[in-house]
C-alpha cells in the first residue's frame, strides 16, 4: 500500500504574523537522477520546491526527499525575498529527514530556532505550514491528529517507523515543513495519498524520530537506523502456546527468521519465544507497553543507536533465558531501499555493461528475468548474499560485433569469469584486467557461456567507446 | 495451460473480418467429400478448482469438428475434450446425437481420438485419409460449421513448416502454419484442415491479429495414430536436453570447433535419456542418425525442408527406438546411440498441466496441504508469472535444480479457519519441510506424519515465517466431522 504514497515534494514552484514565520524556510533544489541504464552518463537535472524551518545550531530540518541527489540548493526566508545558497549538513534515507546550514551568518539574523514538543494527542489541532501546490506564499492548514502508528517511509521504501496521520491537507510543496502545536514542532510533513486514493489523510514524521536523528548525528555522522533484523509472529493459538510451555497470559511471540548478518545471528535463534525487550513484556500481538499507550515492540530498537544493545526475555525449548543482542547496522536490508546520492557502479568491457543489482537498478530496468527476481527478491530470506554479497548483472549491451551474440544474456547474473566466482563488482574489474585469450563469462543457471576474445574486444574498444559516447568504462 | 491456449483459438472473434475475402468455389466433389467426414463435437467439460481441490469449477462447454478416420474413429484435438464429463457427436445437417468415449488421448501433442457409443452412428459417412506432401506455398481449407449446420470453408496458405512448443507441455513437434483470414463461428476448438479431400491437419491455436493458424501436422497424427494401434500407449519421446545456437564464432574458436555446424548443450534433464547416454553440457550436436545439424539445430529433411532436429527424436522416432548423436567433445568426435523415451511424468516435481484428474490434497485440522504444479499457479490467471506467490513460481520455474530427492513440493495453500487454528488464519501458500520431525517429500508423507504427534500436538515445519505451526492432535481428531460440515467438503483428503 505505501507504494501509492506520495511525497509531497511540489515539483518546479509574504508576510505572516505568527512566530513561526520567522523560523520558515522556502527550499529550492536543482537535482541530477542517477542514470542506472547508461551509467558513465550524467542524469537528468529538475528542479523542486519544499519547505524546512530552524533549528538550534543554526540548523534547517527538512525531508531528505526535498534534497536528495541536490546539486544546488537555495533557501529563503518568509518575508525575504534573497535566496542564500545552502548546503546539506547530514541526510537520513531511512527516515527521510535532512539537515540544512547556510554559510552567510547574514541569513539567520532576525531568525528563530523552533522548539520540538512531544507526541501531540490524539484528536487535538495542528498547524502545518509550507509552500504546497496552489501559490507561492507561505501556506498554513490546520487538522487534527487521527492515528499513532508505525507506517512505511516510501521514501527509503524499505522502512517503517512512527508516524503520525493527521487530516490536515498535505500537498506537494508542504514537505519538510512543520506541523506546530502549542509554538512547538511536534512533526515534519512528509507523505500523503493522492485525492483519488485517499481523502484527507496526511503523514507527518513525529518528534520520536526527528529528535533521534538529532541525537545520531551529534558525532558528526549518520549512522542509520539499527534493526534485530528477525522476524515474530503473534502467538495467539492455544495449542501453539502450551506446545511451547507459555501460560495462557497473552505473552510471547514466535521468532521465525533470524536474518545472516544481522544484529540477532548467533544470538537468537527461529523457535525462541521473545517475552520482554529491556525488561517491557511482550503482549502475544507484538507489542509492549510505552509512553502510556501500546505500541510495536520495535519502538524499544527504533529508539537506540549503532553500538547500543538490547536485553531480551526468550524462552527457548522451554527454558527461560535472558540474551543481549549488540545492535548493528542493518545490512544486507539495504539491497531493498531506494539509494539517492549514488553514482551508480559499473564496468563495461567489449560492450557488455555489467552492474551490482539495487533497488535502484531493479527500479530502472524492470527485469523479467526470472533467475534475477529471485535472486533480488529472496536475496535476504533465503540468505543468498552468502553466495555472492553482490548481485552481479549483465545489465546491458552496447551492440557492437565483438558482442552480437551476448544480448541473450541480458539480465543474467554474472557466476564465473575464466573460472572464477564472481561475488562482486570489483571481482569483474579484476578479471578482465588480467591478460588472456578469452575471457568465459559464464552466468548462473545458464548452460552456455559468453565468450570474448581478448583480441576482439581490445579491437572494439576505441569504436564503442566513441560511438555509445561512453566517458568511463569503470566506476567501482 | 488449456485455458491460456483455448483463447487463443476463441480469439477468432475479436476482428470483424465479415466479408474481408472474396473465397473462391472449391470443387463441389471435395465439398461433397469433406461434408460427410466431419462431424460436430459437444464436450462438456468441468475442471477441478484448485484453490479449492475438493470442488470442480462450473462445467462448461466447448464446440468443435471432428474428422472421422478410418476404424470408425473421430479425430479431435486433446484441449476439446479436456476435463470431459460428457461428449456428443453431431451430424451438422440432421442434428442426431450420439454420445461419444476418448479411445485415446495425449495432451502432448493434443490429440484424441473418439468413438461413438452406437458403432451405427457414423453409417454413411467417409473417413478421410491423411495428406501427404504438402509444401510450403500450397493452399489449404479450414473446416467451420455454420449454425445452420453447412460447413463454411476458408481456403488459406502454408507459409512455413517448422517445429514448435504444442500448448500443454511446450513438446517442439512439427505444424503447418497457415495463413487464413478466419471468422469466429461457433463451435473452433478443433477445426479440421483439408486438401484435395485428405486431412492435412487439426488446427490447434489461430492468431486474430497476425491471421496465422497453427495446425498439428500429418506427421504428429500419424505417430499418435500409430502409437495408439498398439498394445502399449508409447508415447512422443524427447532426448531430454536444450541447446543454444553456436553462430558466435568466438565461441566456436573457444571450443575449437572446426566443423561447420552443430549446436551447444546447454541442459542435459537428470534421468532423461541423453543423461542416461552420457550426453553432457558442453557438447556440441553436429548430426543426428547421419543427418547433419546446422548452427541452429536445423537438418535437411526430405519431407519437410530445413527444420529443428528434434523432429527425427520426437516425431520420426519412437519410443524404445535409439537415434545416434554424433557429439564434438573437448576435440573429438564422439557417437552417441540415445534410448528415446517419452518423459516419466510420474517423476515431475511440479507437473506443467493435470487433466482428467484431481488434485491431491490433504487436510489436517483446517490446514490444507497440497502438492505443487504449475496449474496451481495458472489458477492466477494470464499474468500468473508476476501474480501468484512468488516463492512457489521460483520452485516451480527451477524445478529441475532442486537436490536431488525431492519428490514433490508440499506445500499449505490455505487455511480453512476454525477454533484449532486460531492465530494461522492468513497463513497461505507456505512450502512445508517436516510434519512431527518426519521429512515431508509427497502429500503420503503428510498422512503418515500425521499418524504419530509430538507430545499430543502437530507440528508443522515450514522453510519461512513463521517457521513453525502448531496444532493440537486430539481437537483435530474430536473435530473432524465438525470440520466437514462447516465447510461441506466431501472428505478430509484425495490422494
Amino acid at each position: 500500500m505505501f507504494r501509492i504514497l506520495i511525497l509531497i515534494f511540489l515539483a518546479a514552484g509574504a508576510a505572516y504574523s505568527a512566530p513561526v514565520a520567522r523560523s520558515l524556510v522556502r527550499i529550492e533544489a536543482t537535482s541530477q537522477e542517477p542514470n542506472y541504464k547508461a551509467p558513465w552518463n550524467p542524469g537528468e537535472v529538475s528542479g523542486g520546491v519544499g519547505a524546512g524551518f530552524i533549528i538550534s545550531g543554526n540548523r534547517i530540518m527538512t525531508n531528505a526527499h526535498v534534497v536528495s541527489n541536490a546539486r544546488f540548493l537555495t533557501v529563503s526566508k518568509e518575508g525575504d525575498p534573497r535566496p542564500f545558497p545552502a548546503k546539506v549538513l547530514h541526510i537520513a534515507h531511512d527516515c527521510d529527514l535532512a539537515l540544512l546550514t547556510v554559510e552567510d551568518p547574514e541569513f539567520f539574523k532576525g531568525t528563530t530556532a523552533l522548539e520540538f514538543g512531544g507526541i501531540p494527542l490524539i484528536e487535538s489541532t495542528v498547524s502545518v505550514y509550507g509552500y504546497p501546490i496552489g501559490g507561492n506564499r507561505l501556506s498554513v492548514t490546520q487538522g487534527i491528529v487521527s492515528r499513532i502508528d508505525f507506517q512505511a517511509y516510501s521514501h527509503s521504501g524499505m522502512d517503517s517507523h512512527l508516524t503520525i496521520q493527521i487530516d490536515a491537507a498535505i500537498n506537494p510543496g508542504n514537505s519538510g515543513g512543520p506541523v506546530m502545536q502549542n509554538g512547538k514542532v511536534v512533526g515534519v510533513a512528509f507523505q500523503g495519498y493522492s485525492g483519488d486514493v485517499a481523502q484527507s489523510v496526511g503523514y507527518m514524521i513525529p518528534t520520536p524520530v526527528a529528535k533521534r536523528f538529532l541525537k545520531d548525528v551529534e558525532d558528526g555522522h549518520y549512522d542509520r537506523y539499527v534493526d534485530l533484523a528477525l522476524s515474530y509472529k503473534s502467538l495467539f493459538n492455544p495449542a501453539a502456546r502450551r506446545a511451547l510451555g507459555l501460560a495462557d497470559d497473552d505473552r510471547g511471540v514466535l521468532v521465525g527468521s533470524v536474518y545472516g548478518g544481522g544484529s540477532s545471528e548467533g544470538i537468537v535463534f527461529p523457535g525462541d519465544v521473545l517475552l520482554a525487550i529491556d525488561g517491557l513484556p511482550i503482549a502475544s500481538d507484538a507489542t509492549i507497553p510505552m509512553d502510556n499507550d501500546s505500541v510495536p515492540l520495535a519502538e524499544v530498537v527504533e529508539r537506540k543507536f549503532k553500538g547500543d544493545s538490547v536485553t531480551l526475555d526468550i524462552l527457548r525449548a522451554g527454558k527461560p533465558l535472558q540474551v543481549t543482542v549488540p545492535l548493528n547496522g542493518p545490512w544486507p536490508f539495504t539491497l531493498h531501499a531506494n539509494a539517492y546520492d549514488e553514482d551508480p557502479k559499473f564496468v563495461m568491457f567489449g560492450g557488455l555493461i555489467f552492474q551490482p543489482v539495487d533497488e535502484n537498478w531493479m527500479a530502472a530496468h524492470e527485469p523479467a528475468d526470472l533467475r534475477l527476481r529471485y535472486t533480488f527478491d529472496f536475496f535476504t530470506e533465503d540468505k543468498l548474499y552468502k553466495e555472492r554479497p553482490e548481485i552481479v548483472v549483465l545489465s546491458g549491451v552496447l551492440a557492437d560485433p565483438v558482442n552480437a551474440f551476448a544480448s541473450d544474456f541480458r539480465h543474467g547474473i554474472v557466476d564465473e569469469i575464466n573460472g572464477r566466482k564472481i561475488r562482486r563488482l570489483a571481482d569483474v574489474a579484476e578479471e578482465f584486467a588480467k591478460p588472456a585469450e578469452y575471457y568465459v563469462i559464464k552466468m548462473a543457471g545458464v548452460g552456455r557461456p559468453i565468450v570474448l576474445e581478448r583480441q576482439a574486444v581490445e579491437a572494439a574498444r576505441e569504436r564503442i567507446l566513441s560511438r555509445y559516447g561512453v566517458t568511463r568504462e569503470q566506476n567501482l | 495451460m488449456i485455458a491460456r491456449t483455448s483463447l487463443l483459438v476463441l480469439a477468432f472473434c475479436l476482428p470483424a473480418f465479415a466479408g474481408v475475402t472474396p473465397q473462391p468455389n472449391p470443387s463441389k466433389p471435395a465439398i461433397e467429400a469433406t461434408n460427410r467426414s466431419v462431424i460436430r463435437v459437444n464436450a462438456t467439460s468441468q475442471a477441478y478448482d484448485f484453490f479449492r481441490p475438493w470442488t470442480k469449477k462450473s462445467p462448461g462447454t466447448r464446440r468443435g469438428l471432428g474428422t472421422l478416420i478410418d476404424g470408425d474413429r473421430i479425430l479431435v484435438t486433446a484441449e476439446l475434450i479436456a476435463n470431459h464429463t460428457f461428449i456428443e457427436l453431431e451430424k451438422a445437417a440432421t442434428a442426431e446425437k450420439s454420445s461419444a468415449t476418448v479411445e485415446r488421448v495425449d495432451y502432448e501433442s493434443n490429440l484424441a481420438i473418439l468413438k461413438p457409443a452406437d458403432p451405427a452412428f457414423l453409417t454413411g459417412m467417409k473417413p478421410l485419409a491423411l495428406d501427404k506432401g504438402v509444401r510450403v506455398g500450397d493452399r489449404a481449407t479450414v473446416l467451420q460449421l455454420e449454425q445452420n449446420g453447412e460447413i463454411a470453408q476458408t481456403i488459406g496458405t502454408v507459409t512455413s513448416i517448422l517445429v514448435s512448443g504444442y500448448p500443454l507441455d511446450n513438446l517442439g513437434l512439427l505444424i503447418f502454419r497457415l495463413s487464413a483470414p478466419m471468422q469466429q463461428r461457433d463451435g473452433s476448438f478443433t477445426l479440421p484442415v483439408v486438401r484435395n479431400g485428405k486431412l492435412l491437419g487439426l488446427l490447434m491455436r489461430y492468431d486474430a491479429r497476425s491471421q496465422t493458424a497453427d495446425i498439428i501436422s500429418t506427421p504428429v497424427i500419424s505417430h499418435f495414430l500409430a502409437e495408439a494401434a498398439k498394445p502399449a500407449y508409447g508415447g512422443f519421446a524427447r532426448a531430454g536436453i536444450a541447446f543454444s545456437s553456436t553462430r558466435d564464432p568466438q565461441l566456436r574458436r573457444f571450443v575449437g570447433l572446426n566443423e561447420p555446424g552443430g549446436v551447444y548443450v546447454t541442459e542435459v534433464l537428470k534421468d532423461g535419456p541423453a543423461e542416461m547416454a552420457g550426453l553432457r553440457v558442453g557438447d556440441v550436436i553436429l548430426a543426428v542418425d547421419g543427418r547433419a545439424v546446422d548452427q541452429d539445430g536445423n537438418y535437411d529433411d526430405p519431407d519437410w525442408g530445413r527444420i529443428a532436429f528434434s523432429h527425427i527424436t520426437n516425431t520420426i522416432k519412437h519410443p524404445g527406438e535409439t537415434a545416434n548423436f554424433r557429439v564434438f567433445r573437448d576435440g573429438t568426435i564422439l557417437e552417441v546411440p540415445i534410448k528415446l523415451e517419452p518423459r516419466d511424468r510420474s517423476k515431475i516435481i511440479s507437473e506443467s498441466y493435470i487433466v482428467d484428474r484431481a488434485p491431491r490434497y490433504v487436510i489436517l485440522g483446517g490446514v490444507v496441504f497440497m502438492e505443487l504444479s504449475r496449474a496451481y499457479l495458472q489458477e492466477w490467471g494470464g499474468d500468473w508469472p508476476k501474480d501468484a506467490p512468488q516463492r512457489l513460481v521460483f520452485l516451480d520455474a527451477f524445478q529441475n535444480e532442486l537436490p536431488a530427492g525431492q519428490d514433490k513440493i508440499v506445500f499449505i495453500s490455505q487455511i480453512l479457519p476454525t477454533p484449532m487454528t486460531l492465530g494461522y488464519e492468513n497463513l497461505e501458500n507456505l512450502v512445508v519441510t517436516k510434519l512431527n520431525g518426519q521429512e515431508i517429500r509427497t502429500l503420503d508423507d503428510v498422512v503418515s506424519a500425521a499418524q504419530s504427534p509430538v507430545d499430543g500436538f502437530q507440528k508443522i515445519e515450514l522453510d519461512e515465517d513463521p517457521g513453525l505451526i502448531i496444532l493440537d492432535a486430539q481437537a483435530i481428531e474430536a473435530n473432524r466431522d465438525a470440520l466437514i460440515r462447516k465447510y461441506s467438503l466431501p472428505a478430509l483428503q484425495r490422494l
